[in-house]
């Protein structure tokens, strides 16, 4: 949803121009950006290494056959066990399970940053909201009102603790 | 910044356009997308957790890199300094984790870029 301003103009250049929009906005759906996937590859490359386009659409269709193959694999491992959602660590298990065990490592480092980090940016935001709303409404409606925004602040502090 | 060449205009425009690569955020690959994706591969997927997509922008882009990496290796075996879609197949017969990709660059090889091939 937030990427698409940028489908029209991606799709254009994987398809060659050759396909109707129609078509495009599938493609868009089936595969992950080319200058994504462009960028990562040249940094595997040495600098002298150069990419035929022909490899970079065959390695944007891999990749996408990757995400399906990882998760129709974690898909079931859901179902049997009765569960909805997959999560990330059914992902894990999977790749574990199909041969990509040496991704684990890396993987189990990113999503414990990634989670540092939201839990930093969730935590400040919301007693940094939860406190200035109360300052401000409090001194436009007088001390009954701030008090029982007090009371839904020292929620709010409890929240954030809990969090952490 | 408007760019008179057609693939560079292209780049940028989805580079900054996609929400996610644009900024200097810690995903390199749309979240959105992956999550499209991973609906799309059965219809058994119906509900996906919000880390899923954050694994796969890391996990596809360790696997771009092993993939390019092995092609490279054929590319360079074969002395040319051009990696093709011909290396990419050779590195995914020649690797074993990387046998579920063995009809898809086949097929490839074969007629370009037909997306109603792809059938898991």
């Amino acid at each position: 949803m937030a990427d698409a301003p940028a489908s029209p103009a991606g799709g254009s250049h994987e398809s060659g121009g050759d396909q109707s929009p129609r078509s495009n906005v599938r493609e868009q759906d089936r595969y992950l950006p080319i200058a994504n996937i462009s960028r990562i590859m040249k940094k595997a490359l040495p600098a002298n290494g150069k990419i035929a386009k022909d490899a970079k659409d065959t390695v944007q269709e891999c990749v996408s056959e990757f995400i399906s193959f990882i998760t129709s694999e974690a898909s079931d491992k859901c179902q049997k066990e009765k569960r909805k959602t997959i999560n990330g660590d059914d992902l894990l298990w999977a790749m574990a399970t199909l041969g990509f065990e040496d991704y684990i490592d890396p993987l189990k480092a990113y999503l414990t940053r990634y989670r540092e980090l939201e839990g930093d940016t969730k935590g400040s935001a919301r007693s940094g909201d939860g406190s200035s709303k109360k300052d401000a409404v409090g001194a436009q409606l007088g001390p009954n009102a701030q008090f029982a925004h007090q009371g839904s602040f020292t929620q709010g502090m409890n929240y954030v603790n809990y969090q952490v | 910044m408007r760019q008179a060449r057609t693939h560079s205009r292209i780049v940028s425009g989805s580079g900054g356009g996609g929400g996610m690569s644009g900024r200097s955020g810690p995903h390199s690959l749309p979240l959105a997308r992956i999550k499209k994706i991973m609906k799309k591969s059965s219809d058994d997927v119906k509900m996906i957790s919000g880390e899923a997509p954050i694994v796969f922008s890391k996990a596809c882009e360790l696997f771009i890199e092993e993939l390019t990496r092995r092609s490279w290796i054929m590319t360079v075996q074969g002395k040319r300094r051009t990696l093709h879609k011909e290396d990419v197949a050779a590195a995914v017969v020649a690797t074993d984790n990387f046998d579920f990709l063995v009809n898809l660059v086949s097929d490839s090889a074969k007629s370009k870029v037909n997306p109603e091939i792809m059938e898991t």
